[in-house]
């Protein structure tokens, strides 16, 4: 599995860009850059990313930091699914 | 066809300011189904915000069975919508209380044609959290219904965490986020409402919602019948372990199970209002296919 494409896939349908994120490298800004990302947006992405990876986030793991990049969220999925 | 606006006023029992309860009728349209409405069908909203995005496609939803020759009752639950009341005064049994006088309304109201409507068969529609209350009422109900379930969870406790973590979320954007779970749980287990993205969730709906499940009621008529529906944009999506483990505890209960994945956008979370053409297709076979 291409962790970093799957997750951009989940961004691009959560947030419906359209295939705006086609563009989208691992320094993409998103937090704060993305207007469409706000907190109802936040945990659409978290709750599909649990389901559609079958991991569990545990909230108080969560901060501003892990939505930074598209490759500071692929690198908190990686981790992840590697425990 | 233009769907029928009222309020329904609430059951006594409840408080002098919760007391009206919107409500969008569809009347069946018969002329495709030989002169008789086919059934009701009751749809139970899903819980916050949700409710919000979905209302589109259930009036699209709404409108298709009517075509369909099926009478619908689209209601607002205490505190939601243009229902009377404000969301922290709702609990999760007020809400199948709703549910319940939705019902009988339905199946007292004389514009349905048909031989015999207390005969026809009652579907409860329920969307995510809606699903939950729909098991709730159907066993308070005490008379055989028959049910379609959009995106049904197995359990409450999921859609709770979720709905309080956009608490987490609106701090995370605002700088610190670390904490705020547990404070919000131990709020609620001392009993004090929390408020979260402008909805007052009190103690009693939070717990009520957690302990939901979506488990079968018990005692079915012979033809009772649950159709399954998921959503997904994939292409090679497959029901969840945890559905194919809930469809096969309503089949062992002694339901007529139909499961359907169809394509389409989750539109009861999305950023943008979106529809899902596909499901209302789908449904309205679905239904129809006695």
């Amino acid at each position: 599995m291409n962790i970093s494409q799957e997750v951009l896939r989940v961004v691009d349908e959560v947030l419906s860009l359209n295939g705006r994120s086609a563009t989208f490298t691992r320094d993409t800004p998103l937090l704060g850059a993305i207007p469409e990302l706000d907190s109802m947006a936040v945990v659409t992405l978290i709750t599909t990313l649990e389901e559609q990876f079958g991991l569990v986030v545990d909230d108080d793991d969560i901060d501003g930091s892990t939505f930074a990049t598209v490759g500071s969220l692929t690198d908190f999925v990686s981790s992840k699914l590697a425990t | 066809m233009q769907p029928e606006a009222f309020f329904l006023p609430a059951l006594a029992a409840q408080t002098s300011q919760s007391d009206q309860r919107f409500c969008l009728f569809y009347p069946a349209d018969c002329a495709a189904s030989g002169g008789a409405a086919r059934g009701l069908v009751l749809y139970i909203h899903p819980f916050a915000e949700e409710m919000n995005k979905a209302r589109h496609m259930a009036a699209l939803q709404a409108r298709a069975l009517a075509r369909a020759g099926y009478a619908v009752l689209q209601m607002d639950l205490l505190g939601c919508g243009d229902s009377s009341g404000d969301f922290g005064d709702a609990s999760w049994q007020s809400w199948v209380s709703d549910v319940l006088q939705g019902c009988h309304w339905l199946r007292k109201q004389s514009n349905t044609p048909g031989a015999d409507s207390a005969q026809l068969p009652l579907w409860l529609w329920g969307l995510r959290a809606g699903c939950l209350l729909a098991v709730e009422a159907a066993r308070q109900l005490g008379a055989p219904c028959n049910f379609l379930f959009w995106q049904p969870p197995a359990a409450g406790r999921p859609l709770l965490q979720q709905f309080l973590r956009l608490k987490v979320a609106g701090d995370l954007l605002g700088g610190q986020a670390k904490g705020v779970m547990e404070s919000m749980r131990q709020h609620l287990a001392n009993g004090s409402p929390v408020e979260i993205a402008g909805y007052l969730l009190s103690p009693g709906l939070a717990s009520g919602l957690e302990q939901a499940a979506l488990a079968p009621p018990a005692g079915p008529g012979p033809t009772q019948r649950l159709e399954w529906f998921e959503l997904s944009t994939r292409e090679d999506a497959g029901l969840s372990p945890i559905s194919t483990k809930t469809i096969t505890q309503w089949q062992q209960a002694g339901y007529r199970v139909g499961s359907h994945i169809v394509h389409g956008p989750a539109f009861w979370q999305t950023t943008e209002i979106e529809d899902a053409p596909a499901l209302i297709t789908a449904t309205t076979a679905a239904v129809n296919n006695d």
